[in-house]
């Protein structure tokens, strides 16, 4: 006790004189020792915090900060920057049809990657919930994808998928020459492609999630609806897949964040330079484009800027208006309705 | 209490932020004294092989001619130069001397300050056996920037055999020519043109070569200052290169195709026999041999300059071709810098250096001692050449270079017009 009183009249000494006269009251000891621990609460909670506190400032918000300062101006990175152009690039950002392209690239792939992995996942949960022969082996079949790193995939589809590569002499040697296509370079299926390579990756994840809701669902709900004499797909309509709704909408969640920063699959396999060409630049693509390797560091952190308020902006839409259900509660809200 | 709590923890913060950020900017500060000893601090992307002992033989010769001067070589990867040496000049710890690729680049370094003026220091050796063409990329304001060490011209590299093979007989030296030869190898069924037009430059290089035969030197220059390209001959260049495009004179799946890395990019396909030709710089050679399967140089490489286009303004036999070099920071101790780059030109260094580059050596002196059949045909087209560009991406800088490589990878990939380049480029500009 007696080091936290210490250090506390040490700090009083220098805050002035007003406090003074409150603490000649009548009750100054026992408030003392209340503030007392009230300091060293805080201290540790400082202490605690602080390191934390300072990474997150120093490597999240200052930063974001540090891009919104630089958005401001035409900067080749040389320097302090000093040419202000105010709104001048985010006006640039949203009058560049690139830019506008690549809108068009990342909301085919948050839809595609809605539309395909979703159902996909969900039947190749339901049936690996099931008690089948080789079960084990087939989830880490379908999980493995998702283990490998992005540069690994990317590269080992790139080199299959090439004019002259595995994909295409396959389908030639199986007599389906006819099939034969030039899977990244046509501008016209490079998309395709793209949104085929993260289904194929980012599946086994959708399929992890679901299962482990699948496990989640009370036993005896199959078994009262089947004591009821419901079908094997009625229970699944009726019961599985309104209870798996929580970890659906959180699975929706990620994969739309996911595909609004994709950035690493396109670079490894379309390059630094022709993605835009083939069709698959994404927001992150052109903010290395159009910034680092064009040298314009200003115009990279406006875009900077841009792809961080509607990534902001889509996830506060999400959170607000489709994960807030979930948050009372979902299997007794369900269960009620 | 609670107000003073939060405020304390807030200068703790800002405290502990600025130790770190200082903590950053806290490098070697490696630039020494004016008297007695000098230590310098030297980069270049020389990491593996001969190179790299080339420039540690070349330092220590340096060390030992002049005893007061240290230097200390850092080799570093090329992709990852330009980023770190960016960091290093805006940190204020710029190395003292350091590999300088000229054009946009070098001008952002130079209206930084970042840079020494080394006119009045050019040694008489550079002075007359480096040519003013080679000096030229160089040159900002009316002041030099950087030392040339080596030249690199471009044209076209091909293999003999696959020319042989496909009947065609000497080198083409018009573009009807070229078209021709490009038909009979693809009746011979083999791929004509390799290009590696992943990395757009490749690709737009065609672009350059028109417009180098279609505009005059003047248009070029002037388009350098003002970056309006508005004369026709930009539009012309256009034209030929889609003419030239709609041939499909290219590789399978060009637009995936890397251009030096593996046997599977543009020079690995000349280096293993899978496609005639390639347009590109006189590095060439070094990589396509490093691709071969034996790994050795290309036996039947051979080599010819760009076609001739009838009709252009562009003086007949000029060619592309860009020059490496090396700079002095603003920080560095000027005697002995400027002293090291001039004796990176003298003819024993220049010597060695096309032996560890196999690349044609910037002091014309010692260009005598380049054997190889091809890189003498290189010679012989550059020193008769009236006007020598630097790449435009280069000239016209990062930003206006690189819309102007995408543009024409999309007019190739047929996504753009040829319209579309002019307009593409003057989006880019707006953004600088």
């Amino acid at each position: 006790m007696t080091t936290s009183v210490a250090p506390r009249s040490e700090a009083r000494s220098g805050t002035g004189r007003n406090q003074g006269g409150a603490d000649g009251s009548p009750s100054a000891p026992a408030r003392r020792a209340r503030k007392g621990t009230d300091v060293r609460t805080r201290v540790e909670i400082a202490v605690l915090a602080g390191p934390a506190t300072i990474m997150f400032v120093g490597f999240v918000i200052l930063p974001v900060a540090l891009a919104a300062y630089y958005g401001f101006y035409k900067w080749q990175g040389y320097g302090t920057p000093t040419d202000f152009v105010g709104l001048q690039n985010y006006a640039i950002i949203f009058t560049d049809p690139d830019f506008r392209g690549v809108l068009l690239h990342n909301a085919f792939i948050v839809i595609g990657s809605l539309l395909v992995q979703g159902p996909i996942a969900i039947v190749l949960a339901l049936l690996l919930n099931q008690r089948i022969r080789g079960r084990g082996l087939i989830r880490v079949l379908i999980f493995l994808p998702y283990v490998i790193s992005e540069v690994i995939v990317g590269t080992g589809w790139s080199l299959m998928l090439q004019s002259s590569g595995a994909v295409n002499d396959l389908l030639q040697a199986v007599g389906l020459g006819a099939l034969r296509a030039d899977w990244l370079s046509n501008p016209d299926i490079a998309i395709w492609t793209l949104l085929a390579i993260i289904s194929w990756k980012y599946i086994g994840f959708a399929v992890i999630l679901f299962l482990a809701g699948l496990q989640s669902i009370p036993e005896e709900l199959f078994e009262a609806a089947q004591l009821d004499g419901a079908s094997y797909w009625q229970i699944q309509r009726r019961i599985t897949l309104p209870l798996l709704g929580p970890t659906v909408r959180i699975w929706a969640f990620l994969s739309i964040i996911g595909s609004l920063q994709l950035f690493d699959l396109v670079y490894i396999i379309w390059g630094q330079y022709i993605a835009a060409t083939a069709g698959t630049s994404t927001m992150a693509t052109y903010m290395v484009a159009n910034g680092r390797m064009s040298g314009n560091y200003g115009y990279g952190n406006a875009v900077a800027v841009v792809i961080f308020l509607i990534s902001l902006a889509v996830a506060l839409v999400y959170q607000r208006f489709v994960l807030r259900r979930d948050t009372a509660g979902a299997l007794t809200d369900k269960a009620d309705r | 209490m609670t107000r003073k709590i939060r405020a304390a923890a807030a200068i703790a913060l800002i405290g502990v932020t600025t130790l770190v950020a200082a903590g950053c900017s806290a490098g070697s500060d490696a630039a020494g004294g004016d008297g007695g000893k000098v230590s310098m601090t030297f980069w270049h992307n020389s990491t593996t092989g001969p190179g790299k002992a080339f420039w540690a033989k070349t330092v220590k010769d340096f060390e030992a001619k002049n005893p007061n001067v240290t230097i200390k070589i850092q080799a570093i990867q090329n992709e990852d130069l330009d980023g770190k040496l960016q960091t290093a000049l805006n940190s204020g710890s710029a190395p003292d001397v350091f590999l300088q690729r000229g054009g946009g680049k070098m001008a952002a370094m130079v209206n930084a300050g970042q840079l020494m003026d080394i006119s009045g220091s050019i040694g008489k050796t550079a002075k007359s056996e480096i040519s003013d063409a080679a000096f030229g990329g160089y040159e900002q304001d009316g002041k030099t920037w950087a030392m040339p060490v080596d030249v690199n011209p471009e044209g076209i590299w091909y293999s003999q055999d696959l020319f042989e093979q496909a009947g065609i007989e000497g080198t083409p030296t018009t573009m009807d020519e070229l078209n021709a030869d490009i038909q009979k190898l693809k009746d011979a069924g083999i791929q004509p043109v390799a290009v590696g037009a992943k990395d757009a430059w490749p690709a737009a290089h065609w672009y350059y070569n028109f417009a180098l035969r279609a505009c005059s030197e003047s248009t070029l220059t002037k388009t350098a200052k003002d970056l309006k390209f508005t004369n026709s001959c930009w539009t012309q260049a256009g034209k030929d290169t889609k003419a030239f495009f709609d041939t499909k004179p290219f590789n399978d799946g060009y637009l995936t195709t890397a251009s030096q890395q593996g046997a599977g990019s543009s020079a690995g396909l000349v280096a293993n026999h899978k496609a005639a030709m390639e347009l590109m710089g006189a590095w060439d050679p070094g990589v396509i041999s490093s691709l071969t399967p034996d790994g050795k140089p290309l036996a039947d490489l051979g080599f010819f300059p760009f076609p001739e286009v009838s009709g252009g303004k562009g003086a007949p036999g000029s060619m592309m071709g860009a020059v490496d070099g090396f700079s002095c920071s603003a920080k560095a101790p000027k005697q002995a810098c400027t002293d090291f780059l001039n004796y990176m030109t003298e003819k024993p260094v220049q010597e060695a250096y096309y032996k560890a580059f196999n690349a044609i050596p910037a002091n014309q002196s010692a260009q005598s001692v380049v054997t190889e059949p091809y890189l003498k045909t290189v010679l012989e087209a550059y020193n008769k050449a009236p006007f020598v560009s630097n790449y435009l991406d280069t000239v016209y800088g990062q930003n206006v270079g690189n819309a102007l490589n995408t543009s024409v990878v999309n007019l190739l990939a047929g996504k753009g017009s040829v319209d579309d380049i002019v307009k593409t480029i003057n989006q880019a500009a707006a953004k600088g």
